[in-house]
Order: C-alpha cells, then structure tokens, then sequence
C-alpha cells in the first residue's frame, strides 16, 4: 500500500516566552492522500500557520521548540533534516504558497528568473529546457501570454496574478505536497474562483495533496474534500466538508458556520458570531480551551480535555458534542 | 439623537451624473454614474477591484474632484460649498476603511482618538464628550479600560471597533464603510457585521457599504448598486436583486460568489479584463467583451439605462440595468 502523501505524526510547537512556554500546536496527527485536498481551518492565533511553518521547518531555532514523531512525505520522513538536506526537499518535495505573493516575491527578479531558479535548484538541463519547464509552469496556470508574465516583475502584475504566478512558482518541480496558507485572503471572489480552479486541477492533474489553511470554511468547502477544524493549537473536529456543513459535531465548528454570510433571495437573518476571542497561548483555560466561549459547556468541560477520537477520520473533541 | 431627513422625495445623498478621470491615466475611474441613498437605508456598492467604488466614497467627502456631475447632501451640491459648510457636512459624512492598523494612528490612545473628532467639530463641552465617548465605546462593545491604551494593543476586531466608534462620535448622518469587513477573519467579520446591524436599527443611520463580497452585502443592506469599470450596470432594491439579478454582469458575480466560474471565464480572459482600459471602449457596453449573453448591438452602441421594474414592486423603488437585453422589455410594458 502507497504510504500517504503526507503523514503529520504528534505534532507540538512550543514558543519559548518571557512568561515561561506556551503550546501553539498541540500534539496534533493527520494525513492527507495524493490527490486530495484537506483545509486546515480556524480564526486567526489558532496555530494553523504555525503548524505550516513546523512542517516545513521554516520555525527558527532559537525560541521555538517542535517535537513530532515524523514528519512524512512519500513515507520519507523529513523531520530530522539539516538546513543542506532541507533545501533539496523544499520546493522538489513539498512547496508553500504563500498569503501575501507580494512580500513573498523578490521585486527585483523578474517572474521568469524566479521560476527558473526554483528549478534549477531541483534538477538540471539546457537553458532552452529550463526555460520551456519555466513557460510551462505559467500556461498550466492559465497564461497564455506565458512569455509576458515571465518577463514582469512582480510590481507590474495585479495580486490575483501574482498569486497564479506563485502557484506556478510552487508546482514548478511537481512537488507531492503543497501548503497554501490562505492563498486567496484579500482576493475578491472573481480571482478567489480562479485560484480555486488552479489548485483543485493541480489535484486531479499532478495528484498533489494539497494542505489548506484559512479562516474561511466556505472558501475551504469550495477548495477541499476534508477539513480540520483547529482551535489554540488543537484539532477541534475532523471530518469531510459535507458532514461538517450538514452536520457539525463540535459547538466551535458550528459556530464558525454560523459566521458565515449567505446569499438568499429572501433577505437572511441577522448573523450569528462566536462570542469572545481566541486567547492568547501563554493564557490557555484549563479543560477544554474553547470552553469559556461555548454555550454548552459544563463542569467536565473546564477540568478536563476532550480526546479527539477518530473514527474513520472523522470525530469530535468535545464531551457534549451536537 | 440624530436629525434625521424623512421628507419624502428628498434623499439624504444623490450623486447625479459624475464622473472621474485620473490624470495621467487614460482609465476613467467613475463613468456617468448617478446614485441615491435614502434616509435611514444601507446602499451596498459592489463590484471587483478597480470598478471605481472606493473614489466614489472619496468624491463624496470631496476629497479628489469630479470632472463632471454633481453630489447633493441634503440637497446642497457639495461642489459648491465653501471651506465652512464642507466641514459641517463632513461631521455629518463619516468614514470607516478597510484596515483599522493603518487607518488608527499608533501614537494617539483611545481616548485621544475618539477626542479628535469632537474637538476639531468644536461638539459640547469637555464634559459632555468625556460622556459621549464613554457611551460610543458602549455602543462598540467596548468598555473604559480602552480609552488609555493604544491601537496597538487591541486586536483587529477589537481595533475596527475603535475605527467605527470614532466615525460615530460626531453623529453622522451617513456612514461610509470602504471594505469595512474585508480584511477581517470570518468570525470577526460576524462581529462587526452584527454591530453595523445594530447600529441600523438602535440609530437608523443611512450606509454607504462598499464591497466586493455580495454574501456580506446580502446581510446588511437593503439597496445594491454593481459596479463595473467605473459605470453603474445594476441598481435595484435587494430583495428583487437576489431574487431576479438582472445584468449579465450581476449574474457573473452572483456564481463567482457561488463558487462557480461561468464557463467563458479563463485566467487570460479575467488578466485581459483587468487590463484593458475603458478608453477603448466608448461606444460599446463595458461588460461586452466578457458577456455570456453578448448580443451584436452591444459592441456597436452602449446601452441606455432601463427601469425594468417588477409588477409587485413599490414605485418607490425602480429596478435599473443598463443593458441591451431590456431593450425590448421597456417598449413592450410601456
């Protein structure tokens, strides 16, 4: 059996503080299979970025702390690497698009010599083969002037094209994986559909599995078969996407649901918000972390912490699950 | 509280016929575009990036200068009020932006920050605004502790908060919200979201609500405007918007926001769209190169602006598109 494309094994990220350290991932596990789509999914300073950043290895090492029991891609664990090793997996391997193309960029190469260095670091050949791989990456995400988009720089291209040129930029070496970290954030809903079209043709075409970090389930519906709900660090609830919006077990995925606005003919309800914000990690509650901001929570939630069961991948932590 | 202007007939803002070109651009940015907000009513202004929203909110407050047509507040042409009259109506016209970490200025505190407004309108005595900003900050959903600390030190839901507070504090008439949920987390956005609905219905204050989101905009507003490359294609109450869109271009919106690319869209296509300039097309519908009902008249002569109004619908309220496709329509009801 083909091992999955990536296999997160007891993830935690602890962030050395002035008050002592605090858990920003916590113990987390999880695969995603080639060819699927998984959203990682939560409000801002729940750790989703952080968990991108461990598997990466792009934490620094002063400060922060990650322990895991593997950290696999292809079956090939990367967790161990030196930064010399590190730099041959990242980009050939695993790849990240990242929230802000514009300060991920370097301004003062052209998209072309960008592309192309991202491969020639991973694999040789002529220039004319450089440049056509590099050509290739571009039209494959929807440039048929590839050769003008290869020539601008990142200035000249609007934030919706950059972002497409990134994803050119990432897939250019065909990784296995690919992290987006809320790729489509700040990108009105006509560039959000067509970097959502790229992403989900790199899954059917290339078969990469795709990890996709956001704080907006709909944009994860839209993107994802399976989602993890994330909450100060901890899986919430996993399950796939039709079950959580027909269903959703954990009071802190509903409520998320709940956030979202919906076009209906009939003008909708007033919306519904989660009440409070994420804490802080240095000032976690006790038990169950969401407890404070749960309307079903009881004496059993603040003491002690909910196990996330997995039931064919799908499961809740919570004692009083909907 | 407010003075509000219930005389039927005479809406609280018209913006009749501007337009806009920036100099040194060969782009117009707005395109002949003739808009009005009602007394006590949320116009949601929608659109991609670029069609022109944001320097329609910034002509208002005649902050860039139209090249032609005219802004009545109240019915008095803002054009045409001098330095004194523009400072009383900018009190009464305020601004919410999109992101309240650029927007908050990082040296002045809370208190400092709502203080502002007060002291430069010259509103009450220092009594009276020590009490006004205590209960705007009520009102935000915040409490006192805020007023000695700094925007930094609040979170960005939190900081919007302050930015809405202080645009209220002056009691403004017509708030004027630029992407005011756009860079927040969905479950911020609710938040806020939720306050502006309550300041609808505790203050009835009229919003201008700029966005390119139309599942926030079905949520707060009760007139839509679409945008598109600086003209107006659609204007019509909401209910009649969502339950018939009737542009070509509404309806493309409507299945982005759905999720759903419209079969003739492809990433070149949408590269070309933002690139092209509206200069090439003067004499042909803005939206022709893009439209998936594209008739042969509609890359030889722009269309006119049609009331395509429903049977069921208060007079009150037209229905506007300006597209080819109702030509007929309007010969046949009339």
């Amino acid at each position: 059996m083909t091992p999955p494309a990536l296999k997160i094994k007891e993830l935690s990220v602890w962030l050395g503080t002035g008050h002592g350290r605090a858990p920003v991932v916590d113990n987390i596990s999880f695969s995603i299979k080639a060819g699927d789509a998984t959203g990682l999914v939560g409000e801002s300073g729940c750790g989703k970025t952080m968990t991108a950043m461990a598997i990466l290895g792009l934490l620094p090492a002063s400060g922060v702390s990650v322990r895991s029991a593997g950290i696999e891609v292809n079956g090939k664990d990367i967790s161990g690497l030196d930064s010399l090793q590190r730099r041959k997996v990242l980009g050939r391997d695993i790849a990240m698009i990242f929230q802000q193309p514009a300060t991920a960029l370097d301004p003062v190469f052209t998209m072309g010599q960008q592309i192309s260095a991202v491969y020639r670091r991973h694999a040789s050949g002529s220039k004319q083969h450089i440049r056509q791989t590099m050509l290739g990456a571009l039209e494959s995400v929807g440039f048929s002037q590839a050769e003008d988009i290869a020539a601008a720089y990142p200035h000249q291209l609007s934030g919706g094209m950059r972002q497409l040129a990134m994803i050119a930029m990432a897939t250019v070496c065909k990784p296995a994986v690919i992290i987006a970290d809320e790729p489509t954030t700040a990108l009105d809903s006509s560039t959000r559909t067509l970097i959502l079209q790229q992403l989900k043709r790199l899954q059917t075409v290339n078969k990469t599995a795709i990890l996709f970090i956001s704080h907006d389930l709909a944009v994860v519906s839209q993107a994802c078969q399976d989602v993890m709900v994330m909450y100060c660090g901890r899986l919430m609830e996993t399950t796939d996407c039709q079950s959580l919006f027909s269903h959703a077990r954990h009071p802190y995925s509903a409520g998320l649901l709940s956030c979202i606005p919906r076009i209906s003919e009939t003008r909708p309800a007033p919306i519904n918000s989660i009440p409070g914000q994420v804490p802080v990690a240095t000032e976690l509650p006790a038990g169950c972390h969401f407890a404070p901001r749960c309307t079903r929570a009881e004496a059993q939630c603040r003491n002690s912490v909910p196990k996330l069961d997995h039931e064919n991948g799908r499961g809740a932590a919570c004692f009083r699950p909907l | 509280m407010n003075t509000h202007v219930q005389s039927a007939g005479v809406p609280l803002l018209e913006i009749r016929d501007l337009s806009l070109r920036f100099h040194r651009q060969e782009q117009v940015a707005v395109d002949r575009v003739s808009l009005s907000i009602t007394a006590g009513r949320t116009m949601g202004l929608v659109g991609a990036s670029g069609a022109g929203k944001s320097t329609i909110a910034r002509a208002i407050l005649r902050l860039v200068t139209p090249d032609s047509g005219e802004i009545l507040f109240k019915g008095k042409n803002i054009g045409l009020m001098n330095s004194q009259e523009m400072k009383t109506t900018r009190q009464r016209i305020q601004l919410v932006f999109q992101d309240p970490s650029v927007s908050l200025s990082p040296r002045r505190s809370v208190e400092q920050t709502l203080m502002e407004p007060l002291q430069h309108f010259a509103i009450g005595d220092m009594n009276h605004r020590n009490e006004k900003i205590r209960e705007i900050l009520h009102t935000v959903g915040l409490d006192e502790s805020a007023l000695r600390r700094y925007p930094h030190q609040f979170s960005s839901g939190q900081q919007q908060r302050i930015a809405i507070a202080r645009a209220l504090v002056t009691d403004p008439d017509l708030l004027i919200a630029d992407e005011a949920v756009a860079s927040l987390d969905v479950s911020i956005q609710a938040q806020i979201l939720q306050l502006i609905q309550k300041l609808q219905m505790d203050f009835g204050i009229s919003i201008l609500f700029i966005s390119h989101d139309l599942a926030v905009i079905r949520q707060i507003a009760d007139d839509i405007a679409v945008m598109y490359r600086g003209q107006l294609l659609e204007q019509s109450p909401a209910d009649p918007f969502f339950s018939h869109p009737a542009h070509p271009y509404s309806k493309t919106l409507l299945s982005f926001a759905a999720g759903k690319t419209p079969s003739n869209w492809t990433s070149d296509k949408w590269y070309l769209e933002r690139s092209r300039r509206s200069a090439d097309s003067t004499s042909a519908c803005v939206f022709a190169g893009f439209c998936p009902d594209k008739m042969a008249v509609c890359e030889q002569i722009e269309p006119a602006v049609r009331d395509i109004q429903h049977k069921n619908q208060r007079a009150l309220e037209p229905h506007c598109v300006k597209c080819h496709l109702y030509d007929a329509e309007q010969t046949n009801d009339q």
